[in-house]
């Protein structure tokens, strides 16, 4: 169990984030979920985030890649005090620097499989056959290469999240953010899309972090954080007992 | 990322036509609709597009419309013609009177006596034979939506021979003019013989119109006519708005066209809205991811915005096409004869197209821009 | 590249946009011509200095100089011989028509047998005149009174006297059978009807064998039209409004009806001292009017364009508006 009491962040850090806490309004009540959450992500490492529903895993990545704001405390992703940015900065720091990949891989339905992998280069302001032609590379060594001119839906469900992944590393972010990539998957597929993205997406300058409850996949993991009611329970190479 | 745009609206087939005619059946409906109102005023000022040579039309002062006029003494003519700035002026007969027909039908009819010597006020083509066939004793010459209504179609209404209030007329020619408002059968003559054929009152001259000199606007002639004659004098757009004045003051016309172009904007706004809105709810969360990924809130607006444009455009284009193809295809119609689009017009259901997209595009948008890129990973 | 071609994001908005423009062309080229036309024919207008100056306009009609002239007759009767023919030249005191002269020429005949036993009358009457005094002359050239018997004398001076009232009375009787016939060649004279001026024989509207009765009857046409068409002259008829504003004296400007494109320049002869009611030139029998008219005389030159009867259009200069008083 690690708690850091000071601002201090190692240089080499790819996140760190020092005492976040995020409220959530419901109602006339007003709900903390995060508990002055302080952590680093190093770079090169599998680091899972886990934890059981509402415990606010996912709102804790939100807050750690840029999506959310948080109530208090401040994050910085490879030395950027990213809630400093204004919206835009925010916007094209994200485009520029993470790959994101969703538990419903949110594929685009109407445009074909190496479009939908090009998508942030696109929206990085890349010609749309050179984007392609970037995307279908890396579908290549997601073995799925031959699928590239298909439309997602004519996909298998691990098939669509390697797409997914594809369009989560094709601008070469220095950090993943994976949320849930196996909780739509069968046990095999699941496997074989964590094995995948092991042997992808982790790199030396690159962090990676997967939220994630499926115990099938906890193997993989170089760090697993759990989180419990909004604060950190456990941060090893290993899962806790009871687990 | 425009393209991603569009290629996610036109992914959506069903959404994607549903716009398309929710866009076109409201364009087809206000410029029709429009289309037809401002034509059917403008029937309003038939009398007036009829006789083309005229620059300015001098009245009586009570005098409103073609048809609604009030008869000057003869020699108003001469005053008319002594007024500066007057190139030439001609007497203009214009009455009523009933016909008895060969099959012994009785009809009401305009009579439209035109300047004996030079045949102005005559319409600017003819149909069928040349305009001097008026110089032959007792010949008038029938406008076109008359023939129909005299004559079986089969039937040449040419040499037919019609009783005017208890005189001989004989048909020679038909003109191609602009039907009236109430499509009264029209029948042209010389002014002498308009006189023999409309019972006799104690002034008959009902309008002179007027050519101005060269150098000379209308206006000015007018105004210079009113002053030394203490006639009316309006110039041909005065007077043809003067037409379509009446026939909007006095008849339900304008509100009943007014609620069906309305229908039509809220028609459109209805269903584009609905389908608009559907379409962005069901692609909310692929909205949501690009706003994770990094796409901005601007960049969205465009892509919403170069959907909406193609959708309006497509849906637009349609709408005029039917317009355009309805106003066509009816054009034989006797009622739709001489219709046409206004310029206007389709400007004006571009603009509301414009606007039903900016209003729908707005609220529908408003869900999108307010998704927390967060809200992907719930 | 995906796939080939797609319906809905590649030809169907092609089909629009080429649709829209056809419409655009078609809305475009279908806009109504609402130019105005020039006129076919060219209508009466004033020309020249007077179409940019004061002015005014009226309408005419073309009539001789002397006016129209209704030839009558006098006397009724058979007509026996028409001498002229419309267009006719003629002097004055010409013939133009003669009347049956049967009844008058026995007139004449009468009275000239009368002229004749009236003159024997005297020549009877002068002669017993003659005798009578004759022998009362001897009678009185006698001495002794008592050579005669007094009852002698008074019967030759009743016979002297006698004689002389017949004398008397045939001279009367001459005289008188003399004036009846010169009232038949009177008469025969009036049978005879000749031109009262030189001029044109307008119309001819008797032939021989009609009876011609004397005139006014009503609507009868009158026997012959004639005038003095050299010069021929015009009558305008300017609106009483107006009548402010003519420059009297000044020559017009006139146009035939219907041949617009002749301006001819008419000097002006008179205006007629009344203002009278516009006679109207249509023609229409049911026409009343309240407008009154100023008519003008103007003298045309000579020229083949203009015809007794014809309506014209003319155009007079005006006053300087500064004399109108208004503006």
């Amino acid at each position: 169990m690690e708690t850091t009491t000071s601002g201090n962040c190692a240089p080499e850090a790819a996140i760190c984030a020092r005492g976040i806490a995020r409220d959530f309004e419901a109602g006339q009540t007003t709900i903390r979920v995060l508990h002055g959450i302080d952590t680093d992500i190093r770079p090169g490492e599998l680091t899972y985030v886990v934890g059981e529903s509402g415990s606010g895993k996912t709102t804790l990545i939100s807050i750690m890649c840029g999506i959310l704001y948080p109530t208090e405390g401040e994050v910085k992703v490879f030395g950027t005090d990213i809630y400093s940015l204004t919206d835009t900065e925010l916007v094209n720091f994200r485009l520029k620097n993470i790959g994101f990949i969703f538990q419903q891989y949110n594929l685009i339905p109407s445009i074909d499989v190496a479009s939908n992998a090009a998508v942030p280069l696109i929206a990085q302001g890349m010609p749309r056959e050179q984007a392609r032609e970037k995307a279908k590379v890396l579908l290549d060594k997601l073995n799925i290469g031959n699928q590239a001119d298909k439309l997602p839906r004519q996909l298998s469900g691990g098939q669509q999240q390697r797409v997914a992944i594809a369009r989560a590393l094709v601008h070469e972010p220095r950090l993943v953010v994976c949320d849930e990539p196996t909780a739509a998957l069968d046990a095999s597929s699941g496997r074989r899309v964590m094995d995948l993205l092991r042997e992808v997406a982790v790199a030396p300058d690159r962090a990676c972090i997967i939220v994630t409850h499926d115990n099938r996949i906890f193997d993989l993991a170089d760090r697993i954080i759990v989180l419990e009611d909004g604060r950190i329970t456990h941060d090893g190479k290993e899962m806790p007992d009871g687990h | 990322m425009l393209w991603i745009a569009i290629r996610m609206l036109t992914g959506d087939a069903q959404k994607f036509y549903g716009l398309l005619f929710g866009i076109g059946f409201s364009t087809l409906l206000i410029t029709q609709q429009m289309t037809i109102f401002v034509n059917l005023v403008e029937r309003g000022a038939s009398g007036v597009y009829n006789a083309p040579e005229a620059e300015v039309w001098v009245m009586d002062p009570v005098s409103r419309t073609t048809d609604v006029s009030y008869a000057m003494p003869a020699t108003a003519l001469d005053r008319v013609r002594s007024v500066k700035g007057v190139e030439w002026a001609v007497p203009h007969l214009r009455a009523v009177a009933n016909v008895r027909t060969k099959d012994g039908d009785l009809e009401g009819v305009a009579v439209i006596g035109v300047d004996d010597a030079t045949l102005i006020g005559l319409p600017e083509r003819m149909k069928e034979g040349d305009k001097s066939v008026l110089f032959a004793p007792d010949s008038v010459v029938i406008d076109d939506t008359g023939t129909t209504r005299f004559f079986p179609p089969e039937q040449s209404p040419i040499g037919e021979r019609l009783e005017l209030n208890d005189q001989r007329a004989v048909i020679r020619g038909i003109a191609d003019a602009i039907p009236s408002f109430t499509s009264t059968v029209v029948l042209y003559t010389r002014y002498s013989n308009a006189l023999n054929f409309v019972p006799g009152t104690r002034n008959r001259l009902s309008f002179v119109l007027v050519g101005v000199s060269e150098g000379e606007t209308p206006e000015a002639v007018a105004a210079r006519i009113e002053a030394a004659t203490g006639l009316q004098a309006q110039t041909r757009e005065e007077f043809s708005q003067a037409g379509v004045n009446f026939i909007i003051e006095n008849t339900g016309i304008p509100t009943n066209f007014g609620i069906t172009v309305f229908l039509g904007f809220v028609v459109g706004i209805a269903i584009v809205g609905l389908t608009f809105s559907l379409f962005l709810r069901d692609n909310i969360k692929q909205f949501g991811a690009l706003k994770a990924i990094g796409v901005t809130n601007a960049k969205i607006v465009q892509m919403v915005a170069a959907q909406a444009g193609l959708v309006g455009m497509i849906g637009y284009a349609l709408g005029v096409i039917g317009t355009v193809a309805f106003i066509r295809g009816f054009g034989a119609n006797p009622f739709f004869k001489g219709f046409y689009i206004p310029w206007q017009i389709p400007l004006i259901s571009l603009a509301a197209v414009v606007v039903i997209l900016a209003i729908t595009g707005l609220i529908a948008i408003r869900s999108v821009l307010k998704t927390e890129p967060a809200s992907v990973f719930r | 590249m995906l796939r080939n071609l797609s319906f809905a994001r590649q030809i169907l908005p092609a089909l629009a946009l080429i649709g829209l423009a056809v419409a655009v062309w078609l809305v475009l080229g279908g806009l109504p011509d609402r130019s105005t036309a020039q006129p076919a024919e060219q209508p009466p207008k004033a020309v020249g200095k007077l179409a940019n100056e004061p002015r005014v306009a009226g309408a005419g009609i073309v009539e001789p100089a002397s006016e129209i002239i209704d030839i009558g007759s006098a006397l009724s009767g058979l007509v026996t011989d028409v001498r002229v023919r419309p267009g006719d030249r003629v002097e004055k005191g010409q013939v133009l028509f003669t009347v049956d002269a049967r009844a008058a020429q026995a007139s004449l005949a009468q009275a000239n047998a009368a002229i004749g036993e009236a003159r024997a009358a005297i020549a009877e009457a002068s002669t017993a005149q003659k005798t009578a005094r004759e022998q009362l002359a001897l009678y009185r050239g006698l001495g002794d009174p008592a050579a005669v018997s007094r009852a002698e004398v008074i019967r030759a001076e009743g016979e002297e006297a006698a004689a002389t009232s017949r004398l008397g009375s045939a001279r009367a009787r001459l005289a008188a059978a003399q004036s009846a016939a010169a009232a038949a060649r009177t008469e025969i004279e009036r049978l005879v009807i000749r031109a009262p001026i030189a001029g044109e024989i307008l119309a001819v509207n008797i032939r021989p064998g009609e009876f011609v009765a004397t005139q006014g009857g009503g609507n009868s046409q009158p026997f012959i039209q004639m005038g003095q068409t050299n010069p021929l002259h015009v009558r305008v008829d300017i609106d009483e409004n107006e009548v402010a504003r003519v420059a009297l004296g000044q020559p017009a400007v006139v146009s035939p009806r219907g041949a617009a494109e002749l301006h001819v320049e008419a000097t002006f002869v008179r205006a007629e001292p009344q203002v009278v009611p516009k006679r109207s030139l249509t023609n229409s029998a049911a026409e009343r009017v309240d407008v009154r008219v100023l008519q003008l005389i103007y003298a045309l030159p000579p020229s083949d364009d203009f015809r007794v009867g014809q309506q014209i259009d003319a155009f007079i200069p005006a006053k300087a508006p500064a004399a109108k008083g208004e503006q």
